[in-house]
């Protein structure tokens, strides 16, 4: 079964899906389908009225959104053990999940925001956003995490982790977080990261 | 357990319908939080560091967010497959639908606190324009899904309504119900389930 992904080479949102897809061995499977920032709403408008990448498309024609229901429905089709699938394992993971989902959020606003003309920029949100982004870091220093585990929330939080030093590399997030910083450097090791890289 | 909630937001109100159609509403208890993007409670930030509503703390006093991972976790609670399909299409689908509603939201929220809370020399009308344009194609797409408006009240028709519960509230000279009929009508119904009536927003 061939599958279309909507895709973007920089987007941290289809990198999840795209590492996802590495660790389940289905990489092969999706075509996959580039747009810019500028065309996505035109490009995935009809299938996905949110004009967000990524958006999976199934043969029958219908459209799987957001990142996190891609990754469950490609986990559900290998077989996989990304997303636990009942029971107390799931739910810290999915909570997990969320915040390094969270990370993206903030880092993507920021992104957002400076791309706006300078005099609209607003230093405020960026403020905000850095600090949410921090304390969240925080937490994630204090969680135990394991960098032999391979689940939706680790993949979720290196790709949260790569992005920041994509677009952000000035800024020292491992600074006052060896952990953290310890279990990215050996997570982004695996394979699935190093066919993800976003292009400098 | 304990939900932390406020009144006017579409994500908790999700997680207060699912707990009342799963009979598990007794079992909650609402900790009022007043919170925005520009001024963080700190209660709410020690609870969950993104400062997003709603956070669920489980009775074995497990923390649990976001508003798609509580309901699941509510209708695992309630024995499972109740409100959130457990596996084949119709799960994908309810899923989608929710991500397509909540999506929907964050467009409609992100407009407000863009025209709201910004001084107006930092307002950027195309941006404005681009999250509202995700809102009515969003507000298409739904009104042209068929299979939508039949009995069924899962996860992804509770988020659809409060989606629209929040643009009436939030959005009410978008006019909604007139580009979109059948939803309009469909939403009319949906309004008297006493879940979604208990849980209107109080008007703002």
């Amino acid at each position: 079964m061939r599958l279309k992904l909507h895709w973007a080479p920089t987007s941290p949102y289809v990198r999840k899906v795209m590492v996802a897809a590495h660790e389940l061995g289905l990489a092969d499977r999706f075509d996959l389908v580039p747009t810019t920032p500028e065309r996505v709403v035109a490009d995935v408008g009809s299938v996905n009225p949110l004009g967000q990448i990524p958006t999976l498309v199934l043969p029958d024609g219908s459209a799987i959104f957001d990142s996190l229901v891609i990754v469950e429905y490609l986990d559900d089709l290998a077989g996989g053990t990304l997303v636990p699938r009942a029971g107390p394992e799931r739910w810290p993971v999915l909570t997990l999940h969320a915040l390094g989902h969270g990370v993206i959020d903030a880092a993507n606003r920021r992104v957002n925001e400076l791309r706006r003309p300078a005099a609209e920029i607003s230093q405020r949100l960026l403020e905000l956003k850095r600090a949410e982004i921090g304390r969240a870091l925080d937490r994630l220093e204090r969680t135990p995490l394991d960098a032999a585990r391979v689940d939706v929330a680790a993949i979720a939080i290196a790709v949260a982790l790569g992005y920041l030093d994509y677009r952000f590399p000035g800024e020292a997030w491992r600074h006052g977080r060896a952990a953290l910083a310890e279990w990215y450097r050996r997570f982004s090791d695996r394979p699935s990261m190093r066919a993800t890289i976003p292009p400098a | 357990m304990k939900l932390f909630h406020a009144p006017l937001s579409p994500f908790v109100r999700k997680v207060r319908i699912a707990a009342m159609e799963l009979g598990l509403n007794d079992r909650i208890e609402l900790v009022p939080i007043t919170s925005s993007p520009v001024a963080m409670n700190a209660e709410l930030t020690k609870v969950n560091p993104l400062g997003k509503l709603p956070a669920l703390v489980t009775d074995d006093g497990e923390l649990l967010f976001d508003s798609a991972v509580i309901v699941e976790y509510l209708d695992s609670l309630a024995g499972g497959g109740k409100i959130v399909p457990a596996k084949g299409p119709e799960r994908w689908r309810a899923k989608c639908m929710e991500a397509l509603a909540d999506g929907l939201c964050d467009a409609a929220i992100l407009t407000r606190y863009e025209m709201a809370l910004r001084p107006a020399d930092k307002l950027w009308p195309e941006w404005v324009a681009g999250q509202k344009q995700k809102v009515t194609q969003s507000l298409d797409a739904l009104e042209g899904q068929s299979w939508l408006f039949d009995d069924k009240f899962d996860c992804g028709r509770i988020a659809v309504a409060c989606a629209l519960g929040y643009l009436d509230i939030r959005f009410a000279d978008l006019g909604w119900r007139k580009r979109c009929e059948t939803l309009a009508r469909w939403y009319a119904g949906v309004a008297k389930r006493p879940s979604v009536d208990a849980t209107k927003p109080p008007p703002s």
